[in-house]
């Protein structure tokens, strides 16, 4: 394992991170703290400009000629018909974030807008941001990074790995060597890091979503470490053992849940404000969206901009964390199609399915707060992983419901980590589609650890801090790689006719 | 110093955006100059 240098400074740089948060977590989070800051302070118009680019050159691709180009040779076809490509696509939009903050989030940024506008206002705005932290941009991060990757991959016959383009197009001598290099290991810490967190965050729903179900009352810590010890009992199997077909079952049958629980609140919720919330974010949303993508709130006072730093900024480079992984999955699907199909296909259909899931969940915390005087608002302040359970509670057969969200959450963890084990393997062993057991369970572990850090940092905050700090240098090479794109595409002889 | 920090960060990033620019545009090696 160490003759590869790659793997072993990843996994140490990683495994460090882990020791470092376990043995004193307060210290962790508090270098993160201050690191971001400064980060986030100095730099929030760059990653604003970044993430606005992104999704600028996601639409020029998709409606200039390049948008004819195939993600493969010119005579490739489509490996799954459109449904299926489509239906996948929908499920890499769902995960435990959608679980978590359905309802939270849009309640939290309800809270901070309603210091300065009326109610109804602050409700449609605070719905409007959050699909602007789960839309469009975030999509666009994705799709450029996966586009990379397919193109790269299947038409010009490189290895999938985040250095593969630039020496591709730069050639290969010791400085592409060396960036390179540099880059496929900030990916690799990139996503370990960001899946740590999405681990801890699982773990915190899936603890409240118990202690819903059965009435339980100050677990604790307890009761988290001991989902926790479950948890990675339940990935080591997958990871030794080929389960790629047993592993699609999961993930589909945790979107199913997902999908069903959607719809089920639709109904049985208050079924007209949510659907006239629905329309109504959709408008402001696509009204918006582009201006939205250059907002930097400078020229607000210190609390917004802490608030702007905290989501907004967070959220972005959150999802440049998880570029990498979600890449490297959307192009494997998409072989055979035009960057046209690929992007529209990327961008629109997680982005409808983001608005229409924050529109149920967000108006029905609304209609809950708002009209029916229930004390969502102090939840949210005081315990945010257990605001969708509450949301919950208030429905028919909130047993059932419950137990779904928590059967979906685990569900969707284990089939993260075992597919983020995958990919590291992938991307530290040189581009091995096959990454040996070892290596797979080496990354498994440190998942596990990173995981445990965040849940010992005890706060949603500290995570989000952690994540940021591991994904910030992917706001450079993600550019990097869309130049690298750019430069091949330029050369492409397109038939226009 | 927060001031001087925050100088740094940005010329590196116009350095970097300007990097971008002319990687952009400069020949590939298999390209032929012209």
């Amino acid at each position: 394992m160490f003759k590869n240098p790659l793997l072993a400074v990843a996994l140490l740089i990683t495994g460090a991170i882990s020791v470092w948060g376990i043995i004193d977590t307060v210290s962790l989070s508090a270098t993160a703290n201050y690191l971001v800051g400064i980060e986030f302070t100095s730099r929030a118009w760059f990653i604003m400009l970044t993430v606005s680019f992104l999704l600028i050159t996601s639409i020029f691709l998709a409606v200039s000629r390049y948008g004819r180009v195939k993600l493969g040779r010119d005579d490739d076809e489509p490996e799954f018909s459109t449904v299926s490509w489509l239906s996948m696509l929908f499920a890499a939009g769902m995960g435990v974030g959608l679980l978590y903050w359905g309802t939270a989030e849009p309640l939290t940024h309800y809270l901070t807008i309603a210091e300065f506008a009326d109610a109804r206002t602050a409700a449609s705005k605070a719905l409007s941001i959050t699909n602007f932290h789960w839309g469009l941009h975030a999509w666009a991060i994705y799709a450029l990074t996966g586009l990379v990757i397919a193109y790269f991959g299947f038409r010009l016959e490189c290895p999938s790995l985040v250095s593969a383009p630039i020496i591709k197009v730069f050639g290969e001598n010791r400085i592409t060597g060396s960036v390179g290099w540099l880059c496929d290991l900030l990916a690799i810490v990139a996503i370990a890091i960001g899946l740590g967190g999405s681990v801890a965050m699982g773990v915190f729903q899936v603890k409240e979503g118990i202690d819903a179900l059965f009435g339980l009352q100050n677990t604790g810590m307890v009761m988290v470490f001991g989902i926790f010890i479950v948890l990675c009992a339940s990935y080591i199997l997958p990871l030794t053992v080929d389960l790629g077909r047993g592993m699609a079952i999961l993930s589909n049958a945790a979107m199913l849940i997902a999908g069903g629980l959607m719809i089920y609140v639709l109904l049985f919720g208050p079924t007209h404000f949510i659907m006239g919330g629905i329309v109504q974010a959709i408008g402001d949303y696509f009204a918006k969206v582009l201006p939205h993508g250059f907002q930097t709130y400078s020229f607000m006072d210190e609390h917004i901009q802490q608030w702007f730093q905290s989501w907004t900024l967070t959220y972005m480079v959150w999802w440049l964390a998880w570029a990498p992984f979600v890449g490297v999955f959307i192009a494997r699907i998409s072989k055979g199609r035009t960057i046209r199909e690929f992007i529209l296909g990327v961008i629109l259909v997680p982005t409808v399915f983001s608005i229409l899931w924050f529109g149920v969940f967000g108006s029905v915390g609304f209609h809950g707060a708002l009209k029916l005087g229930l004390p969502l608002l102090d939840i949210v302040r005081d315990n945010v992983s257990g605001v969708t359970f509450f949301v919950l509670e208030q429905l028919p057969l909130s047993k059932l419901t419950v137990a779904a969200v928590v059967i979906a959450a685990f569900l969707f963890i284990v089939t993260s980590v075992v597919s983020a084990a995958f990919v590291l393997g992938m991307f530290s062993t040189g581009g091995d589609l096959n990454p040996s057991t070892k290596i797979k369970l080496s990354w498994g572990a440190i998942l596990g650890a990173l995981g445990l850090v965040m849940i010992l940092s005890g706060s949603i905050d500290a995570i989000k801090s952690i994540i940021a700090l591991g994904a910030l240098p992917f706001v450079f090479i993600v550019l990097l790689l869309v130049v690298c794109l750019l430069k091949m595409l330029k050369a492409e002889k397109v038939d226009v006719s | 110093m927060s001031n001087l920090i925050d100088t740094l960060l940005n010329v590196m990033v116009f350095a970097f955006i300007g990097l971008l620019i002319w990687l952009y545009f400069k020949s590939r090696p298999s390209e032929p100059n012209d």
